[in-house]
């Protein structure tokens, strides 16, 4: 697993997999390390120093929210485009269409708080991943082409179709569990952080924080530790995937708006993109397949997406329709 | 890791993408308006140089140069044009601004997390050691645990070398734990 030597303390510091160590979320990584540092004494004021930088301090950071973020760019793009065509007509249309929108909203949040027990349905298109906040305090953000959907009077129930990331957060006074359900399984929570994906016929589960409990459709339970990443399909009956996780930000980084990959080949890597954005992958050239690809794209938007790929690989993208076709340059 | 989509998102930029644009704004902007107001304590200072920043970037978008990564470069940028405005609105106490770089950074009693360390502390009195901190040693620990920089990025940001950054943090660490265990010796 090592893949560089660790000599200075910026090799340590700029690690994702010392930083799990350090922060103790990652099994895989906190084995390894505890090896390597029985195995590396000599550099062990390094590490303590490198480890001390990282814990420092922690923030409960307060940061606007995205609504307001893209009322601000509203704002902006209005100025940006006012300057371009005959300034002051714009502005007014502008602000006389904003100031209709908004009451649109109001009227729209009242319908949405006076329905307490109905169903609550969130869904995403391709290319759009929304941040969800439930009534208990846990968050969740919903990634492109997926649904979520619970009671109002009880969101700590919720049916998920598509791919989430839960931020549970914990109920110490009752001990209320917190249950996603989907077509082959279901978790059970207390408090923790993990990933869960139902896209194509089966759910991926990664445990990132936490301890969680699988309850899959044939009956059986099986406990998550961090790092596990477990893949189970109903229809077959069976557990496909069973392992540990090296690096989270390959299953979650879409969370933050960006796609990672690790050393991936093009063809799962498009795999990828296909199920983001909902395009179709079509290869021209057999041997674009193999292409290994490392880096991180934007999960939202297709264009600067292809743009970087393109450059990464050198492989040519061609939009038509539904379709991304690939070929050699 | 390489992020490839901020060399993009920065060349998109520059050949007018508004599309891109609003991916940089959405990506930079939460991260820049708690930085702006920590700076100026003003929410309306704060929002408004916000605007005009970002609308000034967009306009001289041309003569930008290239860039590999965006954040130390709009940190940079938008803290020598927010002091600006400030200095302009007499919001600062020193008229000759030119010659100071750090800035004074406060942290509230509501913002610190104790750890295991320095429970011992309640969060209004981790707050009130951290802010007896030299500034230069605050704004260090904002951008890395605060904004979440990199000490790579910190050092352009604050125009001085990567070790300098580490050193920097380092005796800000060593500071707090010292007060910690004489705190300890008393209880």
């Amino acid at each position: 697993m090592i893949k560089k030597k660790y000599n200075n303390l910026n090799d340590f510091l700029e690690d994702a997999s010392f930083n799990n160590w350090v922060l103790q979320n990652n099994a895989t990584d906190i084995h390894f390390w505890e090896f390597w540092i029985a195995n590396n004494l000599d550099k062990k004021e390094l590490v303590d120093k490198a480890k001390e930088l990282i814990l420092g301090f922690s923030f409960k950071t307060d940061f606007v929210n995205k609504e307001k973020v893209a009322l601000e760019w509203q704002k902006l793009e209005s100025k940006i485009l006012a300057q371009k065509t005959i300034p002051k007509r714009k502005v007014r249309f502008l602000r006389q269409f904003s100031v209709a929108a908004s009451i649109l909203l109001l009227v729209s949040i009242g319908f949405y708080f006076l329905n307490s027990t109905s169903k609550v349905t969130h869904k995403t298109n391709f290319g759009e991943i929304i941040n969800i906040k439930l009534q208990d305090g846990s968050d969740v953000t919903l990634n492109s082409n997926s649904s979520l959907s619970y009671y109002k009077n009880e969101s700590r129930k919720v049916w998920l179709s598509g791919e989430a990331f839960f931020q549970v957060d914990k109920k110490a006074a009752t001990n209320a569990k917190f249950w996603v359900l989907t077509d082959d399984l279901s978790v059970e929570v207390y408090g923790t952080s993990f990933n869960v994906n139902t896209k194509k016929n089966k759910t991926d589960v990664f445990l990132e924080e936490g301890s969680i409990w699988l309850k899959l459709k044939n009956g059986a339970d099986k406990k998550m530790i961090p790092g596990n990443y477990i893949s189970y399909s109903a229809d077959k009956n069976k557990i496909l995937e069973d392992k540990n996780i090296f690096n989270p930000a390959t299953k979650t980084s879409w969370k933050d708006g960006s796609l990672f990959f690790e050393n991936l080949s093009l063809e799962v890597a498009m795999d990828k993109i296909e199920e983001t954005y909902g395009f179709s992958i079509i290869f021209k050239d057999e041997n674009c397949k193999n292409i290994l690809i490392t880096g991180a794209v934007p999960a939202t938007n297709i264009d600067i997406c292809i743009k970087a790929i393109e450059k990464s690989v050198d492989v040519a993208i061609i939009r038509q329709g539904d379709n991304l076709i690939i070929s050699k340059k | 890791m390489e992020k490839l989509t901020d060399k993009f998102l920065w060349k998109a930029l520059k050949e007018g993408d508004l599309n891109a644009f609003s991916v940089l704004f959405e990506s930079y902007y939460p991260q820049l308006h708690s930085y702006g107001l920590k700076i100026s304590k003003s929410n309306v200072v704060t929002e408004d140089t916000l605007q005009d920043f970002f609308l000034y970037i967009y306009e001289r978008r041309e003569n930008l140069s290239d860039l590999d990564t965006i954040a130390p470069y709009l940190f940079t940028s938008y803290k020598r044009f927010l002091l600006k405005v400030m200095k302009k609105n007499e919001m600062l106490k020193h008229t000759d601004f030119s010659n100071e770089i750090f800035i004074d950074i406060q942290f509230t009693a509501e913002e610190v997390i104790t750890n295991q360390e320095t429970a011992i502390f309640k969060n209004r009195n981790l707050s009130l050691l951290l802010n007896k901190l030299p500034s230069r040693q605050k704004e260090a620990i904002y951008l890395k645990y605060y904004s979440g920089l990199k000490a790579s990025e910190i050092s352009e940001v604050m125009g001085i070398n990567y070790q300098s950054v580490v050193n920097t943090l380092h005796k800000a660490i060593k500071s707090l734990k010292e007060e910690i265990s004489i705190l300890k010796l008393f209880s």
